[in-house]
């Protein structure tokens, strides 16, 4: 039944391929020479080495990008984004993450950009856009509240339609750098009629409105990552409500979806296991079998973690499968992200234990306990704890994986 | 960056998944089994489908296929959990005669090759020795010149299908130095004990005084850790394939089976598990994808990928089998119901070709400054 001799046939068809092509990998070359000659070193030396950016350091490296017109790398040209098909995303992606550039803060260009695009008016587009591609303009997302978590669909924060606005009330929390926000996308509750998800809607809120209140959530690594936002009859142009009232939640998992293989965060872990790597050696516990086996665990890992983002940039690339697996990247992505932190912090050992927070500020001149590189070790490992609780904790992901596999 | 497979590859996978649909059910695989796990003719039909020229040159009647189309081909025998030493005498086997140099060798491994093209010749690595574990330049078995003929002698154990196949590809010391020979089955001094496997399989202790032997190469270390490579990545599509089949038995069962009067499946502690090893399977049918890839690589990187490779399929493979076996219950640890025979075939591909311990330690001495997949 099969013949032989088709190997002249065979060498026409393109076969299964593990590299990327010629012209990806010119690709590659373009935009790292790019990251080389643009992204400030005083930034990515901080990046490096695990020390605090600051909300400038932040908006300098997202101006630069916005300059350059690849802030909104995943946008379609028609929005004034690349175009760049899946695999030019990540190699993009990777480039950035090896070079040491802070991640984009996602909540403008990766999160409220596609569903304004999607679903936004166009003038919303033509107002929104803009300031977020630029990098001008800092978004925060508003989803959880006290009492609605992984219950997201539960949130209370009422906004009622008072003639031609939304008055405003209830809390978020949970609200990732909102000290530093301008505006803030929100999930709203404009109806109880019906199933929860049913009486949602999509507001965009100007966070310097009368009746906005933002306070700092102290993490246990001591860094205000996270905030409480009030809103105390906060009065929002019915003009900012994106799509139609009571469609948000269909906004917000449109949202979920688009966020697809970056969940994984690979490229940043291949760049962190590096730096696993070179602490262990300068701790001394590289030459200690039993803990550079965990490396090597940790490794295995993260190839196989990349070897599945890369079969889902293939699977999107060739629209010939599709692969379900968001909610496993997200699990494994998390689980790893954790595992690098946990090993340097172990690598420190004793020396990971003082807490000097001055030491975690670029050019501190104190006096460090032991390497410097030890100074922020254990908080980054506390402040890793959030990777599987954040996003849909990793047990809502197994639930999810669970109904694709089971029904 | 390419994953799709093409239409010739799909067509492959669908010829060998109809045979298996029709010929190799399960009732047929128990039998064998239970009869002492003869393979032989299950080989046969396998070669009748044209499968065992998959990987020999053309120029030797084969089809000179690759990689890729050995592990879609290994994929379907684990999905169909067939008992054949398909890697050892159609992977493996043609690979190690690649290696051949010695001219006066070259018109006998033309032949042999055209046998096991047709599938009428069954040649097997007969590497493992007692102590050796995983170690591929441990052996004892010695080889010496003996004015007319090479003159083997040593120990071999476990060997797959031993005592089914025509003929052995058997590593031995000369002067300091690993060289792979080839042994007829029926040469002088030799004697073969045969036994079932666990895992309904056959092998056989192979025992060698002064038989003749002739020399395939000297370079007997890199072609066992090329054959190595090859059998780590055709164990990984096969186990790929026998860990969705028995995810798919298990998610069957979870949906059908009622307890407390309401399905399996709608336990949160059971769904859960589910996803982990719906999780641990994905990661392997990812690392099954690199392996096959990397084979073609230069010797070093090959190698490190080969063993990242294992130590990820060592643990999907223990994961997957044990929990499905769990969350069958009862039933999953009975002789008459697949999912037992699937996870012994998973136990006994963890034991194959180095356990975790070793490939880990295999990555951990090979670790560059970088990492990841293009590393």
């Amino acid at each position: 039944m099969l013949k032989p001799g088709r190997c002249l046939l065979r060498a026409l068809i393109l076969t299964m391929d593990l590299n990327f092509t010629t012209e990806e990998l010119a690709f590659r070359a373009t935009i790292r020479e790019w990251v080389a000659r643009h992204l400030p070193q005083d930034i990515s030396h901080k990046v490096l080495n695990a020390l605090r950016l600051t909300r400038e350091d932040h908006q300098r490296w997202a101006k630069i990008l916005g300059a350059q017109g690849w802030l909104g790398w995943n946008w379609p040209k028609a929005f004034g984004g690349p175009g760049w098909n899946a695999i030019e995303r990540h190699l993009f992606e990777e480039e950035l993450a090896l070079a040491g550039a802070p991640r984009v803060i996602p909540f403008g260009p990766v999160m409220v950009a596609p569903v304004i695009m999607a679903f936004g008016s166009a003038e919303q587009q033509r107002r929104f856009l803009p300031g977020i591609a630029s990098g001008e303009v800092w978004w925060s997302q508003g989803y959880s509240e006290p009492g609605s978590g992984s219950d997201l669909a539960s949130l209370k924060t009422r906004a009622e339609r008072v003639g031609d606005h939304y008055i405003v009330n209830g809390q978020k929390t949970w609200t990732t750098l909102a000290q530093h926000g301008d505006w803030i996308f929100c999930l709203v509750r404009t109806s109880n009629e019906g199933k929860p998800q049913t009486g949602i809607s999509f507001l965009l809120i100007d966070m310097k409105s009368p009746g906005v209140t933002v306070r700092p959530i102290v993490l246990l690594d001591g860094e205000p990552e996270v905030n409480e936002v009030w809103f105390d009859n906060v009065k929002v142009p019915a003009e900012n409500l994106v799509g139609e009232e009571n469609k948000g939640w269909t906004y917000a998992k449109y949202l979920l979806a688009h966020e697809r293989t970056n969940i994984a965060d690979v490229n940043r872990a291949k760049r962190e296991l590096e730096r696993v790597k070179r602490i262990a050696k300068a701790e001394g516990v590289w030459e200690d079998l039993r803990f550079r086996d965990q490396i090597a665990l940790l490794e295995v890992d993260i190839v196989a973690l990349e070897m599945m983002v890369l079969r889902v940039l293939s699977a999107e690339k060739s629209g010939r499968q599709s692969l379900d697996v968001a909610g496993l990247l997200k699990i494994r992505g998390s689980e790893i992200q954790q595992r690098y932190a946990e090993l340097m912090m172990l690598a420190a050992g004793p020396f990971a234990t003082p807490f000097i927070s001055e030491a975690m500020e670029a050019g501190w001149q104190g006096e460090h306990v032991g390497a410097a590189h030890c100074a922020p070790l254990a908080g980054t490992y506390f402040n890793m704890r959030k990777t599987t609780i954040y996003g849909g904790s990793n047990e809502v992901q197994r639930n999810i994986v669970a109904q694709t596999v089971l029904g | 960056m390419d994953f799709d497979f093409t239409d010739e590859q799909v067509s492959l996978r669908e010829a060998v998944a109809r045979w298996v649909a029709k010929d190799h059910g399960f009732e047929r695989r128990h039998g064998l089994a239970k009869a002492g796990g003869a393979s032989r003719a299950v080989y046969g039909e396998l070669a009748e489908l044209g499968l065992c020229a998959l990987a020999v040159p053309e120029a030797h009647g084969g089809m000179g296929f690759g990689a890729v189309e050995a592990m879609v081909v290994m994929e379907e025998l684990g999905r169909g959990l067939v008992c054949a030493p398909y890697a050892q005498g159609a992977l493996i086997a043609p690979a190690l005669l690649g290696f051949a140099v010695d001219a006066a060798f070259a018109d006998k491994a033309s032949a042999w090759l055209s046998g096991v093209a047709d599938g009428s010749q069954l040649l097997v690595l007969a590497h493992q020795e007692r102590g050796a574990r995983y170690a591929l330049d441990r052996c004892t078995t010695t080889a010496r010149w003996d004015s007319a003929a090479w003159r083997l002698t040593g120990h071999k154990s476990v060997v797959p299908a031993g005592d089914e196949a025509d003929g052995f590809i058997v590593p031995a010391q000369v002067e300091g130095q690993l060289a792979l020979f080839l042994v007829g089955r029926d040469a002088q001094g030799l004697a073969v004990r045969g036994y079932p496997t666990q895992d309904g399989a056959r092998a056989a202790d192979v025992v060698l005084s002064a038989s003749p032997a002739a020399l395939i190469t000297r370079d007997g270390l890199s072609a066992l850790a090329l054959a190595q490579d090859i059998g780590i990545a055709a164990l990984a599509a096969e186990a790929v394939g026998v860990m969705d089949r028995l995810v798919a038995t298990t998610v069957d069962y979870l949906n059908t089976r009622k307890q407390f009067g309401v399905a399996l499946s709608t336990f949160q502690s059971l769904r859960h598990r589910v996803a982990d090893v719906k999780m641990q399977l994905e990661l392997a049918r990812s690392m099954s994808y690199y392996a096959t890839l990397k084979l073609s690589e230069p010797a070093a990187q090959r190698r490190r990928a080969l063993s990242q490779a294992k130590v990820q399929l060592n643990h999907s493979v223990r994961f997957v089998g044990q929990q499905c076996i769990q969350l069958h219950g009862g039933i999953g640890v009975t002789d008459e119901y697949s999912a037992s025979h699937d996870f012994k075939r998973l136990t006994m591909i963890e034991m194959a070709w180095g356990d975790t311990p070793h490939h880990l330690g295999e990555v951990s001495a090979r670790m560059l400054d970088t990492a990841g997949v293009f590393a």
